[in-house]
């Protein structure tokens, strides 16, 4: 009896957490493939196997591309430009010098708030002729437009919200990734004569380039499943100009009851996002060897 | 190269610019939030407010179940949490100490959860919620989340660390697992938990997607859904004043607690971006 439950415990142990991950994580996985080959929508109650058509419905719609390609738009929008400041806020931060615990909580607090409290904010800044952008911006030679109404403009406008949002995340990240750096590089950088240019691109950016990758990755996954932002302050409009994955298999499955089709779509997005936290595990292990 | 006094100029000037920046939304959002009405259509933005007013709060309190949002978000917070302590102990611990057949398959199974986005599973955690007879339940928006990898994960690293000779030890003294893992490790790991809740709560506090798509009414909606919801209504996207006043009275609590326990906050960001 002692036996059994000394075998039987760490079983135990694992039970409630495996209960709900087999419910919520395992299950949808698998089930989300099972149904992307199947008819299920509001002329179909009862599902109908129907093998790829569902992809092949994808595939051939033009608007299927127009969101892909809206979502690497606002992939390549927010995560270059994110990166950037991020390292740049990091290295000015990492910097002795005083009052830094103020600028780092001044620019780390957009990373606490819900996206639907920046949402609204940003839809008051953005809002047409009361708005504060559009006044100061002629300032900056931004033009004075209906930014989220604009066809161009609006995936931007998302862009900025998302920049806003993360740089202070991803700069503490970097943060950590700078503090581990031995000072003893720069010493030995500095006797050899190299300035804080030839400091930056020799020794700091090749020491947190693993860091960059990493991050990259993370916030390109970010990006592909941006969708309060997308929700609350466009819609994905005008037309469909800022509808992005996710907002577009909410349309599918929550606005037309079309299961079958956003679950497909659902199965596309899970693949492209699960190349990406491989990639990004990949490099989390070899930053170990690194540090 | 620039001498050192100058230098230091040139880093403040480029963190108050960029500070500003980050700030500046905020306090725009903070003065209107105090505002009348109409004051707000003006061509040039007037930043301090003519006739400072709380009437835009008590509006919204007026507006809308707000007390009832606000409940259901700490429920789903606080309730969330302690579920999540329960599993998430129990797994790190049975990970970290024991030896068992198939734990490096359940270990990777786990991780699962942390390498898949959590947006991609959503349609069919729908249906299951609604099958289970869970929909507009506040314990469908925490259905998703009762198993967590990262919290196990944080904990296990911590768990592992504990060495070997002081469970031996307690063993001798007739302590068993259970009592161990009660009085020694769980006690050793209490910087893990704090920063495990701390994400936990904010994430949840601030999730919007998931709470939209699984409830249906006031009797289970959190603050981010109810200010969403009256962004949307007809009165509620035209009265901007009122609009910041909930934005300030959602973020008003956790904002607080950040700039109060800043590092702490920070420093459990960090471990949860590296942890995944």
């Amino acid at each position: 009896m002692r036996r059994t439950l000394a075998v039987a415990r760490p079983y135990l142990y694992i039970l409630p957490t495996f209960f709900f991950l087999v419910i919520f994580t395992h299950w949808p996985i698998l089930r989300t493939f099972y149904v992307s080959f199947f008819k299920w929508n509001m002329a179909t109650p009862k599902m109908e196997f129907v093998g790829l058509a569902n992809y092949a419905q994808a595939w051939s719609a033009p608007l299927f591309w127009e969101v892909l390609w809206n979502n690497l738009v606002f992939a390549a929008g927010t995560v270059p430009l994110t990166l950037a400041l991020a390292l740049a806020l990091a290295l000015l931060i990492n910097q002795k010098i005083r009052g830094l615990a103020i600028y780092r909580a001044l620019l780390f607090y957009p990373t606490m708030i819900p996206m639907a409290a920046a949402a609204m904010i940003w839809l008051w800044i953005l809002t047409p002729n009361y708005g504060l952008l559009n006044y100061y911006g002629k300032w900056l030679g931004l033009p004075d437009v209906h930014w989220l109404g604009h066809n161009k403009l609006a995936i931007w406008a998302l862009v900025l919200v998302g920049v806003w949002k993360r740089v202070g995340y991803y700069m503490v990240i970097y943060l950590a990734g700078l503090q581990v750096i031995p000072e003893y590089l720069y010493e030995a950088a500095r006797i050899e004569g190299a300035g804080p240019w030839q400091r930056f691109w020799r020794v700091t950016f090749p020491l947190v380039s693993p860091t960059t990758f990493f991050v990259g990755i993370m916030a390109v996954i970010d990006a592909f499943q941006a969708i309060d932002q997308v929700y609350l302050m466009t819609r994905g409009g005008p037309g469909n100009a800022t509808n992005l994955f996710i907002f577009y298999i909410y349309q599918n499955a929550f606005r037309f009851f079309d299961f079958g089709y956003a679950s497909a779509v659902s199965a596309v997005l899970f693949l492209i996002l699960l190349t990406l936290t491989l990639l990004a595990f990949r490099t989390l292990h070899r930053k170990v060897h690194y540090a | 190269m620039p001498s050192r006094p100058l230098w230091r100029l040139v880093v403040h000037a480029l963190l108050v610019m960029a500070s500003l920046v980050m700030v500046v939304p905020f306090v725009w959002i903070v003065l209107t939030a105090f505002k009348e009405r109409n004051e707000v259509f003006s061509q040039i933005p007037q930043w301090l407010p003519a006739h400072p007013t709380f009437n835009n709060f008590l509006g919204v309190l007026d507006a809308m179940p707000f007390w009832q949002y606000y409940w259901n978000t700490l429920v789903v917070a606080f309730g969330l949490l302690a579920v999540q302590l329960v599993t998430i102990t129990l797994a790190a611990y049975a990970f970290a100490r024991m030896e068992f057949r198939g734990r490096d398959l359940f270990f990777i199974l786990l991780l699962v959860q942390l390498m898949i986005a959590p947006q991609s599973t959503v349609v069919q955690n729908y249906i299951t919620v609604t099958r289970v007879g869970l929909l507009d339940t506040k314990l469908a928006i925490m259905a998703p989340y009762l198993a967590s990898a990262f919290g196990t994960f944080l904990l296990r690293q911590t768990f592992k660390g504990i060495p070997k000779e002081l469970e031996e030890a307690a063993a001798l003294d007739g302590c068993g697992a259970l009592r161990f893992l009660l009085h020694v490790a769980i006690p050793l790991a209490l910087p893990g938990y704090l920063a495990f809740g701390l994400v936990s709560i904010t994430y949840h506090w601030n999730e919007f997607f998931w709470p939209l798509i699984v409830t249906e009414t006031a009797k289970s909606r959190t603050l981010t859904l109810g200010l969403g919801v009256f962004a949307q209504t007809a009165e509620g996207s035209a009265d901007w004043t009122m609009l910041m006043a909930m934005t300030l009275m959602v973020i008003a609590v956790p904002l607080i607690m950040f700039l109060v326990f800043q590092r702490r906050f920070i420093n459990s960001f960090m471990q949860s971006g590296l942890g995944g």
